[in-house]
């Protein structure tokens, strides 16, 4: 087992008193992130895990081209939305189930080579698969059978029931995340109010967004960037996120993406000389992730490599700095608690 | 507003009556206060466990383990509620790694199951075991651990490699050498270690008996040693009291960052969602004793006190005074009125995995897959959790403390940190 000790510390930003409060119009912001990254990003990755599941019924063959190729696009329009961590996603633990990373103790491996090993009847049925640990489902665990050859050992049948029994459950938790928002939780965050029983005003439905950003950003500074660096004296390739997909810097590149378009959209109100820093940071933490050659990092382990790196993590902080300096007095909102407060 | 004004200017006239307008500063005072008394009950009741120990091991029996266990399960009451000063206070934050680091790789401690494994790629030293190793090898350099003191523990082993699980120190590793592992998976029992652990001579088990007690003596002095350090800090004259107390504003916002962060990020989620989603019985806090279901519940508890400044001390006492509900009350009544209601239910879903522990199933079998009811009745309470943070950043909002930004990160407070 292994001790999250804790980082956390408080920090006093006193912004300018004279901030904007929301104005009336602050829920265009939030209807914009809607209709061009919420709607559309759950859409992508519903159409993609069904494809996905599809995939792996025509051929679970773990080498398989198709069945890998499914595996990426359905990842990456995960990544996409990895950073809303909110309203369906958190439904019955959805987004877990999709995304159970980090995995400090290796849960995925030693729960996936349980089933494999006990031949776990679980996998005949989607539903009750669907109550198995989260360290045995979504695209992490899916990303062992495929690439992780110590689970090749058990009998190929089993393991291809398995492979079909995660594709399916990522398909089922996909198509639920997308048919809770379209229309009815997009509904709710549209229409604030001492009535609506999630957001009491436009300010809660901003701050949901606004709190997701940063959350975003920081996971990705923090976790995806930060956990294979280490320190100096022991840096930790293997702690990079989907190193054995060879997805680690994709990762890096589509969240950036991803929570940069969600800023640009949040602050889009913003006259172009207050977001100047905004979109500064913004373009030059996409230009370092686009031209980083390290797709799963092992340059942490070179004193080059890892001040790519590093300059790359500090790219990132700096759109969250950004963001925080130009969206949180434009709209009147604090970041609030967030799950990645605590150890 | 406009009638809390003229409030305050009726009173002023009539000087009497009680204190309407809550002031700053008094709720400060109590929230200082209880933390004063709660780590000071900390303080007492580890050294009753280290008089206990001490008995143990100079009369080892069943009857003195079982004595030491009962110790240590009084001593995490009133610490657990001292968790709510933990976020918010740099000073709590930066010490709290000492004294109640988990999970951990129990492994580099003392002997473990067969099942347990090896040395993991995250953690090569998970099965140090240096109550049986005189000596051993860190990180390349050769340690000596002939004799096994609180300074091997603290500045040695705790976090040894800069690995987390590395856990050398505080009530869990009293825990594991008071309990021992427990193998029961997600069914029903607590560690089982025998008192002949700890015996001398011939009816010694597990080897190095005199060994463990010494580990075990040297980790519960530290305790002792650390907690005596923390209810210092919040004693008159004590800098986490003095921080508190110099600004009236970050200090009040220090009490709903402490309530805010432990009830989302820390025990909502790490805690007890995680291990839920896991269905793993070692995701568990207090998983040697089995005690999990109270540490939960005295920080549900712990938040409910210092929302409303009130805190009753392990010899019956009870602390009151000026409480951030006063505050809330008085800048928006609806909010306040959410907010205790949201607490009241916490600590009701809490109570309810409480009682249902005590009455025979214990936390780790709420974590079975299969247990539909354990389960509900563990989301209840994080969900509870989660409702209840909703309220506190509105009560942030009513008080205007929202100009300040609660941050946890290295990197953005200390940029210069990724590049040491």
């Amino acid at each position: 087992m292994m001790c999250r000790k804790t980082a956390a510390a408080l920090c006093l930003a006193l912004w300018p008193l004279a901030a904007a409060a929301a104005g009336g119009d602050d829920l265009d912001l939030v209807a914009k992130a809607v209709d061009v990254q919420i709607l559309p990003g759950y859409e992508t990755l519903a159409a993609a895990s069904a494809e996905l599941d599809a995939a792996a019924a025509e051929d679970c063959d773990p080498e398989g081209e198709t069945l890998r190729d499914a595996y990426n696009s359905a990842f990456d329009a995960w990544i996409g939305v990895s950073h809303l961590r909110f309203g369906p996603s958190e439904t019955d633990n959805r987004a877990f189930a999709l995304a159970f990373w980090p995995d400090d103790r290796g849960a995925s491996r030693k729960t996936l080579a349980g089933l494999i090993r006990e031949e776990d009847p679980v996998v005949n049925d989607a539903e009750s698969f669907g109550n198995v640990s989260i360290a045995a489902r979504g695209f992490f665990a899916l990303e062992m059978m495929l690439y992780d050859g110590s689970l090749s050992e058990g009998d190929p049948g089993y393991s291809c029931r398995l492979v079909r029994a995660i594709t399916r459950d990522i398909a089922t938790t996909a198509a639920a995340i997308e048919a809770d928002w379209d229309p009815a939780y997009a509904e709710l965050i549209l229409h604030p109010g001492p009535e609506n029983p999630i957001y009491l005003s436009d300010l809660e439905a901003l701050q949901e967004l606004y709190k997701a950003l940063m959350t975003g950003l920081e996971f990705t500074a923090d976790s995806r960037l930060g956990r294979p660096l280490g320190t100096f004296e022991k840096p930790r390739p293997k702690r990079a996120e989907a190193w054995r997909s060879g997805r680690s810097l994709r990762d890096v590149q589509i969240s950036i993406a991803a929570t940069s378009a969600l800023a640009e959209i949040l602050a889009s109100d913003v006259p172009e000389e207050t977001r100047a820093p905004l979109d500064v940071a913004v373009e030059r933490a996409g230009r370092l992730a686009g031209r980083l050659d390290d797709p799963i990092f092992t340059g942490v382990e070179t004193p080059t490599g890892r001040l790519r790196i590093e300059v790359l993590q500090q790219a990132v902080n700096d759109v969250r700095d950004a963001s925080q300096a130009v969206i949180g007095p434009a709209l009147g909102v604090s970041q609030g608690f967030n799950s990645l407060d605590g150890d | 507003m406009k009638r809390t004004l003229l409030a305050s200017v009726a009173l002023g006239v009539a000087g009497v009556g009680p204190a309407a307008a809550a002031d700053r500063t008094e709720v400060l005072e109590t929230y200082v206060n209880i933390a004063e008394a709660a780590y000071g009950d900390s303080l007492v009741t580890a050294q009753r466990l280290g008089a206990a120990v001490d008995a143990l091991l100079a009369n080892p029996s069943a009857e003195a383990l079982q004595a030491a266990r009962t110790a240590w399960l009084q001593a995490r009451v009133p610490y657990m509620q001292t968790e709510v000063f933990r976020f918010g206070n740099p000073i709590v934050d930066d010490w709290e790694g000492k004294v109640n680091a988990w999970p951990l790789d129990e492994g580099l401690i003392d002997y473990v199951d067969a099942a347990y494994g090896g040395p993991t790629d995250e953690n090569e030293y998970a099965t140090v075991n240096v109550i049986a190793h005189p000596s051993f090898t860190l990180s390349g350099e050769e340690v000596d651990a002939s004799r096994i003191t609180p300074e091997l523990l603290a500045n040695t082993l705790h976090e040894a490699d800069d690995i987390e699980a590395n856990v050398a120190t505080g009530y869990h590793a009293i825990e594991f050498l008071l309990w021992g592992q427990d193998l029961n998976g997600t069914g029903p029992g607590a560690g089982n270690r025998p008192w002949t652990d700890y015996a001398a001579g011939d009816a010694c088990t597990h080897g190095n008996c005199d060994r463990r007690g010494e580990y075990l003596k040297a980790a519960t002095d530290l305790l002792i040693a650390d907690l005596g350090d923390m209810a210092g800090a919040w004693a008159e004259g004590g800098a986490a009291r003095a921080s508190v107390l110099s600004d009236e504003t970050t200090g009040v916002a220090t009490i709903l960052t402490g309530m805010g962060s432990l009830s989302y990020g820390e025990l909502a989620g790490e805690r007890m969602r995680l291990g839920l989603m896991l269905n793993d019985p070692e995701e568990e806090q207090d998983c040697f004793s089995d005690n999990t279901y109270n540490s939960h519940f005295y920080d549900g508890l712990g938040m409910w006190n210092i929302y409303h400044g009130q805190y009753v001390r392990v010899d019956g006492t009870l602390i009151s005074g000026a409480s951030v509900s006063d505050l809330v009350a008085e800048a928006d009544g609806e909010v306040d009125v959410g907010l205790r209601a949201d607490l009241d239910a916490t600590v009701m879903a809490l109570l309810r995995i409480k009682t249902t522990a005590e009455a025979g199933m214990s936390y780790d079998q709420m974590l079975d897959r299969n247990n539909a009811a354990g389960g509900a009745l563990l989301m209840g309470a994080v969900d509870a959790l989660v409702t209840q943070t909703k309220s506190i950043e509105r009560a942030v909002s009513a008080l205007e403390l929202d100009t300040i930004q609660f941050e946890g990160s290295e990197s953005l407070d200390n940029p210069d940190a990724v590049f040491q």
